[in-house]
């Protein structure tokens, strides 16, 4: 899902936001060859083909990007790990999370993987690919690794990056509680792709990313190379911020304590975004 | 979404899972007391009275009572239905017949997001605490995802609540306690929480909460807080108590906020503090229609402080319509701090001008 090579499919994409997100990442690059929609009266959008299932398709995609509402992921999700997807990004936000285990589990049965659901989705500066939603102007292509539970951090942050040192890969992971790819996964994927230095942006709720830092160190990432931001540090406890995911219950959900664990790994934590573009040059 | 327990135990006893027989009871119920009279003496005595609150701990706050004659049943209905369990308000009073047993033991379903899978809970002793005993003697509590790992008496019992978890869409199902009588499992109290996502498919469960997650007042605040996205909603709230601001609120007007979303948020926060800041990175969200919003505000409210940041999406147009009203956008974070701590300096020696 991060290059020109990756046929991409949209569900959705003749909604509201599907059709606006869609005509965005064909401008940018992504090879999208066609749009699942249960919308009978569209046969076209922006120059490609839409079916009302991929088993109409001819051209069988290997990514699947989501607008779909959270009622019809499931049935969606079935059309198209069917025919053959393997990745899969879900933007869309409440989708219960039973419909999410239940897509995990057929995801593991097929080796399949998914990023969302409630997420910004994944973007490549360099091959000028995304299967997502982010502002794209802000990603100037560089060296760091962007790994995030937040959308909007993910864009405040590299937009910082991209004075210097450029961001080369980003990865949404998304808001809920449970999510398709994890920090320590993001991990992996990361260094399939070839980078070192990686910006971790996390939140309060869970302890993925003291696990994925962990994780991350044990396949070889150096602690210098990772920097992580922090959302939450002050938010109340027992109170749910907006994320399914971001409610602090317990001592380790806490930013303190996942800040703590991070720099006895060596990891540095900045405490303002504005920080990041230097983070890696103090080392 | 937490769930009242006589629902929880409508679900049990609809999916033949043992519960005991019981009558619910509210203030309209209690009017009526001459057919109350016969529905509470057909579950016999000693009955127990337990209030319907959504608050745990509801026993040690005197919100269970067992009542041994129908004069002190009524007398204790009465009660509960008058007090307030840690400022909430009984929806009404659950009567139920008294099941005598030995021992009583726990078990929860919830979601772990670590193994990303339902996990069970298991201990061969329950009751109100729990939690003590749990963290006192943590190898005596059973954690696992797999029916087989608990004990085997057990297992067709965890089955049924599995498939319950399942259908009704719950992120928690906790039956403490729960005990064995006359060859079968009963279920003595139910904690059930929805899925506020499935909603939508499980009618059963109503909406009884008016605070949203996307609206949280806080306590004692002086600046209200507005933004689009959880995340950046946060770290603005971070970044103002940093600088040593108490935040009124957190408000995330999600992607795709309209101009009449932005000015509601502006009038609720309006209620709690004297100034705000919106913090906008419009990525789905398009900045001309925030702009839209607060102008639309303004003109009403002219006197109350909006600090603003405008990035992405329509920037320069959003930025334009603002300073045609005299409203200054910046568009970094770090540079709205520092417009809020110039803008307090300016104060500060106004006030002493005046000396």
């Amino acid at each position: 899902m991060f290059f020109k090579t990756n046929t991409v499919c949209v569900y959705g994409g003749t909604g509201r936001y599907g059709s606006y997100h869609l005509k965005r990442m064909i401008e940018y690059g992504t090879n999208v060859v066609c749009v699942v929609s249960k919308n009978k009266h569209i046969q076209r959008m922006d120059g490609v083909p839409v079916y009302q299932s991929l088993s109409e398709s001819f051209e069988k995609p290997d990514t699947a990007v989501f607008f779909v509402p959270p009622q019809n992921v499931l049935e969606a999700f079935k059309d198209a790990v069917d025919n053959g997807v393997v990745n899969f990004v879900i933007i869309t936000e409440h989708v219960p999370v039973h419909d999410t285990l239940k897509m995990l589990k057929l995801a593991r049965e097929k080796g399949a993987t998914i990023v969302g659901p409630n997420c910004p989705g994944v973007i490549n500066p360099h091959e000028r690919v995304k299967v997502g939603i982010m502002p794209e102007k802000y990603f100037k292509a560089g060296n760091v690794a962007i790994i995030s539970r937040s959308g909007t951090l993910m864009y405040e942050t590299a937009k910082h990056l991209s004075e210097n040192p450029g961001v080369g890969v980003a990865l949404g992971l998304g808001g809920d509680p449970v999510v398709g790819t994890n920090v320590s996964e993001a991990f992996e994927i990361v260094k399939k792709l070839g980078y070192e230095k990686v910006l971790l942006i996390g939140e309060i709720g869970g302890e993925d990313e003291v696990r994925g830092v962990e994780h991350a160190l044990k396949i070889g990432f150096s602690p210098e190379n990772i920097v992580a931001f922090f959302a939450g540090r002050h938010a109340p406890e027992g109170k749910r911020m907006g994320h399914a995911g971001a409610i602090i219950e317990g001592e380790r959900g806490k930013v303190s304590f996942k800040e703590q664990r991070l720099k006895e790994l060596g990891v540095k934590v900045v405490k303002f975004p504005w920080e990041v573009k230097d983070a890696w040059r103090i080392w | 979404m937490k769930i009242h327990e006589y629902l929880a135990k409508d679900i049990l006893r609809a999916e033949k899972v043992r519960v005991p027989r019981s009558y619910l009871v509210t203030s309209e119920e209690l009017a009526e007391e001459k057919s109350l009279r016969k529905c509470l003496e057909r579950l016999g005595f000693p009955q127990v009275l337990k209030a319907q609150v959504l608050v745990g701990g509801r026993m040690k706050a005197g919100g269970i009572v067992v009542a041994e004659n129908l004069e002190k049943s009524l007398e204790g209905i009465r009660k509960i239905l008058g007090m307030k369990i840690k400022g909430e308000e009984p929806y009404g009073v659950l009567v139920e017949e008294y099941i005598p047993h030995d021992t009583e033991r726990y078990i929860s379903l919830s979601i772990d997001r670590n193994v990303r899978d339902a996990v069970f809970v298991y201990s061969e002793v329950g009751g109100v605490d729990i939690e003590e005993f749990a963290s006192k003697y943590p190898d005596k509590v059973l954690r696992t995802s797999n029916i087989r790992e608990l004990p085997k008496d057990l297992q067709e019992f965890a089955k049924q609540l599995y498939d319950i978890f399942v259908r009704y869409d719950l992120t928690l199902l906790e039956i403490n306690p729960f005990v064995f009588k006359d060859g079968d499992f009963y279920a003595l109290d139910a904690v059930f929480h929805v899925d506020d996502s499935a909603l939508y498919r499980q009618l059963w469960a109503y909406e009884d909460t008016e605070e949203t997650n996307s609206f949280v007042p806080f306590e004692n605040g002086e600046i209200g807080v507005i933004g689009c996205g959880a995340g950046i909603v946060m770290a603005t709230i971070d970044i103002l108590v940093e600088h040593g601001y108490k935040p009124a609120n957190f408000c995330d007007l999600g992607g795709g906020a309209t101009m009449e979303s932005v000015y509601e948020a502006l009038k609720k926060v309006m209620s709690l503090c004297s100034k705000a800041v919106l913090n906008i990175f419009g990525g789905i969200t398009d900045c001309l229609e925030i702009a839209k919003g607060v102008v639309n505000f303004k003109e009403e409210d002219p006197d109350f402080e909006i600090y603003i940041r405008l990035s992405g999406n329509n920037e320069f147009l959003a930025k334009e319509l603002l300073k045609k009203h005299g409203i200054y956008a910046v568009d970094d974070m770090k540079d709205l701090i520092e417009r809020l701590q110039e803008d307090e300096k300016v104060q500060k020696r106004g006030v002493n001008d005046v000396f």
